[in-house]
């Protein structure tokens, strides 16, 4: 397959390697803006959208040479599968010399910090889309289905959210703590931004990736960017839960923690989800329960646990109290 | 006075152990109640030798001179227990910053738990003082940093603490998860004072600290007024963003300064290079923007393009 998509968004120096580039591809016709711009691999552990966006590319670049009759790609996409080149590569969720997380240093600054620099250039290439997808997946303890998150949206961004065909959409209230964030510096922009979560740092989850791909390309044929693909009537599969429609289930007691809950599946109030256990004796201390009914989000995979930890997430078909979530959420983009 | 040790958070591990947030109080008279936090992240040390000396300090007017302590005093040497046992920065396992968590969450993670503790103990004191050792990479002047939207407030506190910077920041968003910020949003004043470098301590500035704290509580009347202090041995240089400068690294390499800490610099004077440990020759030379003075000095040694090197005060402002 032609590499010509392949682009240099920064060439950087290194005290003892040598130099290194953060690269992006550009599919699609010339266009002053791109329509669409994916990003992943802000943090170098959440593997499956950095897999996920770079095979979106050969099958974009596919799609342009023409090995996929009567498909057209109509506008310009740019993807940058992995920002934390280094963290990859080291397997750190942080930018590894410093230990500062990328996704608190947007909007970036050009003649700051390396990762502010860094932060910068993927703002100025992204920014000018009108589509932007920042894809995560958690942290090292915790699963998430795949599903778009929505940080205060527009109209326009609710009714867009569908056409990824993800299983959740889930609103979010912009916290303080997601200030220095990608999706918080995209917010000034015209378009609209996505974030999506799906699965778990550290790992590659096969089933959360095909479902991630198969997304992403629904979300650019429903947007006129991708043409000529026939795409599966799935769109009942996809569950919208506002602001108060999640319940985070949190730890009070410690210990070893195990489950064999899926995500994606609807609990009905009472349903066990898991059991602690003293890790020392063994004695069971607790189980644990969905206090209420609806659609199991996140779960953790973490088996130590501590006090105050989040267990689960789960998605209510009703609006609920939630006071801790706003408190918590910030912890896994 | 009374000596007292408690703890004001104890949350259980998963294996056997707990995580305790441990605070000893000097409790004098009725007067003004005042606080020392230190150690909010694991890998800054210099705040823990403070505490240590300001103990050894009010042990010793306990056993001369108790009636002196009008007020009283609380120390949080170790407020991220769990970071300083185990050489992290933020809070083990999440990682998670514990000086951007605040105010926290009583019901949240061990950082969020930790820090609404933190926020009921030490609300309505008459003054707290955030002790910050920079982190393993820069060497600080012993300075307050103020926000500037409690600049009023907290000047005239920050004028006797005896350092030798104190630097008022605009107003960031970021930093509005700090403990300094919470408490001073809460009314409960809060100076922020960063020192020397991460993972060591330097006992000189301790004595300096130690010194501008004494004093600080005397003029809050936590002591008496006629007790006697060692003399104030620093006066305060003003930075704001209009004044410092920041060096940040031209490329990669190992930054070596050819200038010591704390020193006047005029523009242009060599500062340090950049060199490989490829070949001989010179990477790129570090020369100072302007007249001033060199406040912040990179320690640790190998640097990437846009790490900062060092910061500097310019003069006649």
């Amino acid at each position: 397959m032609s590499e010509s998509s392949s682009h240099t968004l920064l060439h950087m120096t290194a005290p003892l390697r040598d130099d290194f580039d953060i690269a992006y591809h550009d599919v699609g016709p010339r266009e002053a803006a791109p329509r669409a711009a994916l990003v992943a691999g802000i943090h170098g552990n959440e593997l499956n959208g950095v897999f996920v966006l770079a095979r979106l590319s050969a099958y974009l670049r596919g799609v342009v040479a023409g090995v996929h009759e009567g498909q057209q790609l109509r506008r310009r996409v740019v993807i940058l599968p992995a920002v934390n080149v280094l963290g990859i590569n080291t397997q750190t969720r942080v930018w590894p010399f410093d230990k500062t997380d990328i996704n608190r240093m947007f909007p970036g600054y050009s003649a700051g910090e390396t990762t502010q620099r860094i932060a910068g250039a993927v703002y100025e290439l992204t920014s000018t889309a009108h589509y932007r997808v920042d894809v995560h997946s958690s942290n090292l303890d915790f699963e998430e289905l795949p599903q778009v998150r929505l940080y205060e949206p527009s109209d326009a961004e609710r009714e867009a959210a569908q056409r990824f065909s993800l299983p959740a959409i889930i609103e979010r209230r912009m916290d303080s703590v997601f200030t220095s964030t990608l999706q918080h510096a995209w917010k000034r922009c015209e378009g609209q931004s996505f974030t999506i979560q799906a699965g778990r740092a550290g790992t590659l989850q096969p089933g959360h990736c095909e479902q991630l791909f198969r997304g992403l390309v629904a979300f650019l044929v429903r947007c006129d960017i991708l043409t000529g693909v026939e795409l599966a009537s799935d769109d009942d599969l996809t569950h919208h839960f506002g602001v108060r429609q999640t319940c985070p289930l949190i730890a009070e007691r410690a210990g070893m923690f195990v489950t064999t809950a899926q995500v994606g599946h609807w609990l009905q109030a009472g349903t066990v989800i898991g059991r602690i256990y003293d890790g020392f004796d063994g004695e069971l201390r607790e189980e644990v329960r969905a206090p209420v009914a609806g659609m199991l989000s996140g779960i953790r995979r973490q088996p130590l646990l501590y006090q105050g930890d989040l267990i689960a997430r789960i998605q209510t078909r009703f609006e609920m109290d939630a006071p801790t979530e706003m408190a918590l959420q910030g912890l896994a983009q | 006075m009374r000596i007292e040790s408690d703890t004001i958070l104890s949350l259980e591990l998963p294996y056997r152990e707990r995580l305790t947030l441990q605070r000893t109080a000097f409790v004098g008279g009725s007067g003004p109640r005042v606080a020392v936090v230190s150690g909010i992240h694991g890998d800054e040390l210099e705040g823990l030798y403070v505490t240590h000396r300001l103990s050894a300090w009010l042990e010793e007017l306990g056993r001369r001179q108790p009636q002196a302590l009008r007020g009283s005093v609380e120390l949080y040497p170790a407020a991220n227990p769990l970071g300083l046992d185990s050489l992290e920065r933020s809070v083990p396992p999440q990682g998670v910053d514990l000086n951007r968590t605040f105010p926290g969450h009583s019901q949240g993670l061990i950082a969020q738990r930790v820090a609404a503790a933190l926020m009921r103990a030490l609300t309505g004191a008459a003054l707290v003082v955030d002790i910050h050792a920079s982190n393993v990479f820069l060497r600080e002047i012993p300075q307050v940093r103020i926000n500037q939207e409690f600049r009023d407030s907290l000047m005239p506190l920050a004028q006797t603490m005896n350092l030798d910077v104190i630097w008022v920041h605009g107003a960031i968003t970021v930093l509005e998860a700090t403990i300094a910020h919470s408490l001073n949003r809460a009314d409960t004043p809060c100076l922020v004072v960063e020192m020397g470098v991460g993972m060591r301590v330097t006992p000189a500035f301790t004595e300096q600290l130690v010194i501008g704290l004494l004093h600080t509580w005397r003029g809050l009347g936590v002591l008496d007024e006629d007790i006697e202090l060692p003399p104030l041995t620093h006066a305060p240089f003003l930075a704001d963003d209009g004044n410092v400068h920041y060096l940040n690294a031209e490329t990669s390499g190992i930054f070596i300064p050819t200038i010591e800490h704390w020193t006047g610099v005029q523009q242009h004077q060599l500062l340090g290079s950049i060199v490989s440990p490829h070949h001989g020759g010179s990477l790129s030379e570090v020369r100072s923007p302007t007249d001033g003075v060199l406040f912040t000095l990179r320690e640790y040694p190998l640097v990437y393009e846009g790490s900062l090197m060092a910061r500097i005060m310019a003069s006649g402002t």
